[in-house]
């Protein structure tokens, strides 16, 4: 293969779909929608903490009746509470507006709802009544305990940090599962967004009556591996500008969005899994690129050839079918037949890499799988271009590429 | 094989072709030489594209050897090749100059050479201006000058024009048949297939007519016309136009008669005979077969021997 032809291919493709509007109106509408979502996500956050902050310390008259002797009721006092005699008539005295609420709390808060009535101030302000009950039954069991500390430690939110150990050795934690993943996310990132123009990549030429032209210019693989490499350098070029919100998301404005405080170098960057989450990714990269484009070297026209795309997209999405098989019983028969077919075995091989139960002679031969079937399939894809662009608007069929074509 | 103490440019040998059970070429061959115009004859479906995609490796051959500068042709390998095919596009959603460069780079061309090179013939052929619109917003006879001006981009040693003037206004025809003798002074060799008999008798030093697959004529015009061709003679003379064994009377009307030599006379002893025969010819004039006539004769015979 001409190198020199192979980069002409890659930058004329890679140019000529930088420069289109098109391009960048589809790509730059994602992180725009983003951005608007995450600016609606800090004002709503930032309305809600408030809100929520002015209505547990809303201060209103209310009455109330204890079942449970739990509330205080120099607490109650303090929030505006009178404790009531008659349920039924503290109701009614909120029925016609005499008082503005009235709580009920049951004898055992823990198993029955505390009822709340109250005089209707709108859909968004009658939250008052409920934060000022909780608020009431919180503290007055802060007071009983005495300490807040316990009450939050009683509460369940207990901070943990967990460490396994495989082969003498630290392992199995959340920063060495996310790293490996990342492969997958930039799989599926890849070939969701560039699926559809995998398929009608060499579609152009069909349409346009170039292809004899340029199966005399340049070899049929120059051309096919120069247009996928192309595709693969716009989706990375793609997932940066997706990327690029997010990341200013994180850095910037974390508390506003109430993102988990997750520290980044925290991550382990274990070589081997991590070389081979990477061949994993190239290997399912070559195979669907091949598939797909093979796919659409038989379709007359792209709007023929898109139908198929939700056909692989289903094979790409098989694997979460078994997601927690994979998770929990990697050994079972339905996750082995997931990790050697060749149309799953990317993702479930991705997935049990990550979470550690891939081994090495099995990654070996998933990968050895996936290389050698993405490299038969583009061999296919290459044929069938070959042959198939040439009968600019009919369909081929493989079997006649075959007897025909070189 | 001829021989003519050149390797040739493109060597055709017992090539066949066939799309499952259905023989499309039967034992072609042919050869052209450098620096000649050759000229590849036939009726529609007579098979000369399939030769063509199969001499430029798109098809494979079912028979043969087909070579392109002594080896089976592959883009990065072979000679400089210009091709027109008779299925022609570009990419009509880039603009003139960013296909011509595209084009000229796979060609071998350095970015700045196919740059120059493009601005230069655009200017030639009058579409300057156009450098920088995009394909589909230019008239069908620009987007056939730029189509021209990528065949030939590279001085190729062997242009191969697929049916040239097919979907070509009479201005592109003219700067096509224009490209193709610069292209021929220059020394390039040049493959034309084509059903436009005159231009090939006007262009081309050699000929290969093919029918059904099979060569039915192959030679030099004036050879094709010998082996094909039959003299008609034209007569100016008064009375009657007497028959003869030696001739055939095609028609005779108001004193002028065209006269067809029946196999083994010459013209001479048709002319003779006349005299003899007391006819007052005041005017005789042979004229050979032309290829348009050559082409209807092999091809009616051989419907009418399929009809028969």
């Amino acid at each position: 293969m001409s190198k020199r032809n192979l980069g002409t291919v890659v930058s004329f493709e890679v140019s000529r779909t930088l420069k289109k509007k098109k391009f960048w109106l589809g790509t730059l509408t994602v992180p725009f929608a983003m951005a608007l979502v995450l600016g609606l996500i800090i004002v709503s956050n930032a309305t809600t903490a408030n809100k929520v902050d002015v209505q547990k310390n809303a201060k209103f008259a209310f009455e109330y009746i204890d079942s449970s002797g739990l509330v205080e009721v120099a607490i109650a006092k303090s929030l505006g509470g009178t404790p009531a005699t008659n349920a039924q008539m503290a109701i009614n005295s909120v029925k016609n507006g005499e008082i503005p609420a009235f709580f009920d709390f049951p004898s055992n808060p823990a198993v029955q709802s505390v009822k709340v009535y109250g005089v209707d101030k709108g859909i968004f302000n009658n939250g008052k009544y409920s934060a000022v009950a909780t608020q009431l039954l919180t503290l007055s069991l802060q007071n009983k305990v005495g300490d807040a500390s316990l009450f939050t430690l009683a509460a369940g939110k207990v901070k943990v940090i967990s460490t396994s150990y495989l082969h003498g050795k630290v392992s199995g934690s959340l920063a060495d599962v996310i790293p490996p993943l990342l492969f997958l996310v930039i799989f599926y990132l890849v070939i969701l967004l560039l699926g559809n123009q995998m398929l009608t990549s060499t579609q152009e030429e069909k349409e346009n009556r170039v292809t004899e032209i340029i199966l005399t210019t340049v070899k049929p693989n120059t051309l096919i591996i120069g247009k996928i490499l192309s595709l693969f350098t716009i989706g990375m070029v793609q997932i940066l500008v997706f990327a690029f919100p997010v990341a200013i998301g994180y850095v910037f404005f974390r508390t506003d969005l109430r993102l988990p405080n997750f520290d980044l170098s925290s991550l382990n960057f274990h070589p081997l899994p991590m070389f081979i989450g990477f061949m994993l990714l190239i290997g399912g990269f070559t195979l669907f690129t091949g598939t797909l484009v093979a796919v659409g070297a038989i379709m007359p026209t792209a709007k023929e050839a898109g139908n198929v795309f939700g056909v692989v997209t289903a094979l790409l999405f098989a694997p979460f079918w078994v997601i927690s098989l994979v998770a929990s019983d990697p050994r079972s028969l339905i996750v082995q037949i997931f990790t050697y077919f060749p149309y799953s075995a990317a993702v479930t091989g991705m997935m049990r890499n990550g979470l550690g139960s891939l081994g090495n002679a099995a990654a070996a031969i998933v990968i050895l799988e996936l290389f050698v079937f993405g490299f038969l399939i583009l061999k296919l894809a290459i044929r069938l271009f070959r042959f198939g662009s040439i009968e600019y608007s009919k369909r081929v069929s493989p079997l006649k590429v075959f007897r025909h074509a070189k | 094989m001829e021989s003519r103490g050149l390797e040739p440019v493109v060597h055709i040998e017992d090539f066949g072709m066939s799309f499952g059970s259905t023989r499309v070429i039967e034992g072609l061959s042919f050869d052209v030489y450098p620096g000649e115009t050759f000229g590849f004859l036939g009726s529609n479906g007579s098979g000369k594209t399939t030769t063509i995609r199969a001499l430029l490796g798109i098809y494979q051959a079912t028979a043969g050897i087909l070579h392109v500068g002594g080896q089976p042709f592959s883009p990065d390998r072979n000679i400089s090749l210009g091709y027109l095919p008779e299925e022609r596009g570009l990419y009509k959603k880039e603009t003139v100059i960013d296909v011509m460069v595209y084009f000229g780079r796979l060609k071998g061309l350095s970015r700045e050479r196919a740059n120059n090179w493009s601005i230069s013939y655009l200017a030639r052929v009058g579409i300057a201006s156009k450098a920088k619109v995009r394909l589909d917003k230019l008239s069908s006879g620009e987007q056939q000058k730029v189509q021209l001006g990528i065949t030939i981009m590279n001085d190729p040693v062997l242009l191969i024009l697929d049916e040239p003037t097919k979907g070509f206004d009479p201005v592109n025809r003219r700067l096509l048949m224009e490209i193709i003798e610069e292209q021929r002074v220059a020394g390039t060799t040049v493959l034309m297939v084509t059903h436009q008999m005159e231009e090939v008798e006007r262009l081309c030093d050699r000929v290969v007519l093919l029918k059904h697959g099979k060569a039915r004529a192959y030679g030099t015009i004036s050879e094709i016309q010998g082996e094909f061709g039959s003299s008609s003679i034209f007569v100016e003379h008064a009375g009657e136009m007497p028959n003869s064994a030696r001739y055939n009377i095609q028609f005779s009307s108001q004193g002028r008669s065209k006269l067809l030599a029946k196999s083994g006379n010459s013209v001479g002893s048709i002319l003779k005979e006349l005299v003899e025969r007391g006819v007052e010819v005041s005017s005789f004039a042979e004229k050979k077969s032309s290829l348009d006539e050559i082409f209807i004769q092999i091809y009616g015979e051989e419907q009418a021997r399929e009809a028969g």
